[in-house]
């Protein structure tokens, strides 16, 4: 009787319960091994690959403008090292894209409870391009773009 | 790597360089050799997780970043592992001041 009773609770448990993002560990490019290479047309006013990408991670590629600051110099004397931040209250995931290299995706955060969206990194960008950052805040997308235009290229080596 | 982690008030500051060649595959290609990129960070203190990153072969050689979290952890200890594409590992520790 009591071996039944657990059974029917097995069952119906069955449906999956998504566990906060922040509770989950995640390796993306484990996750989602693809979305790593989607491509970038090459085309300085293209950001098709960009909102592909997007829609890959996020299930959308509809941003708001706004929340995101973005920080990028307006020009890049070294490709190579292109210092990059964002700043924003709060959010679940956060994405850094560009459209100046081969690929479209250059980073995932996910910000885990203790997190604060203040983040900085340095990139690589191989001519001018576009970058793109997108938070994930409330179920709702948002986002801050800046044209950083190069130099001397930066994947050249 | 280097790690600098400071709390001031109600934030904890983080700092970190990591040593290596970010080798995308265009540059592997020109140079003959294999990409090979860092292409998970984490941060933790105790068993907290405070920073978590999937990267990609576009971060700068040697990459820095720089993050925040939420508390003033002055005295505890954080540890900064990364993972690269070939499976690399590599674990940096220090105390925040």
């Amino acid at each position: 009787m009591q071996r039944r009773k657990f059974l029917g609770l097995g069952l119906g448990a069955a449906a999956l319960t998504l566990a906060p993002v922040s509770m989950m560990a995640k390796n993306y490019r484990e996750a989602l091994p693809k979305v790593w290479e989607i491509k970038n047309s090459g085309k300085e006013d293209d950001l098709s690959g960009i909102n592909e990408a997007i829609k890959a991670i996020f299930g959308s590629d509809k941003a708001e403008e706004g929340k995101v600051k973005l920080k990028a110099p307006e020009i890049a004397e070294n490709g190579a090292v292109v210092p990059i931040s964002f700043k924003l209250d709060k959010a679940t995931r956060v994405a850094v894209l560009q459209n100046a290299n081969p690929e479209a995706l250059v980073a995932i955060f996910d910000i885990p409870e203790l997190g604060i969206p203040d983040y900085g990194i340095r990139i690589k960008m191989a001519k001018t391009g576009t970058v793109v950052v997108v938070a994930e805040v409330d179920g709702k997308l948002y986002k801050a773009s800046k044209v950083v235009k190069v130099t001397a290229g930066g994947c050249g080596g | 790597m280097r790690i600098k982690a400071k709390s001031k008030g109600d934030i904890t500051v983080v700092k970190a360089l990591f040593k290596h060649p970010m080798l995308s595959y265009d540059q592997a290609k020109k140079k003959g050799k294999e990409a090979n990129f860092i292409v998970y960070i984490t941060a933790k203190v105790g068993d907290k997780l405070v920073y978590e990153a999937s990267t990609s072969q576009f971060l700068s050689k040697n990459p820095y970043i720089n993050f925040k979290f939420k508390g003033n952890h002055k005295g505890e200890e954080i540890v900064i592992s990364w993972i690269d594409l070939k499976g690399n590992k590599k674990e940096g520790k220090a105390k925040i001041k």
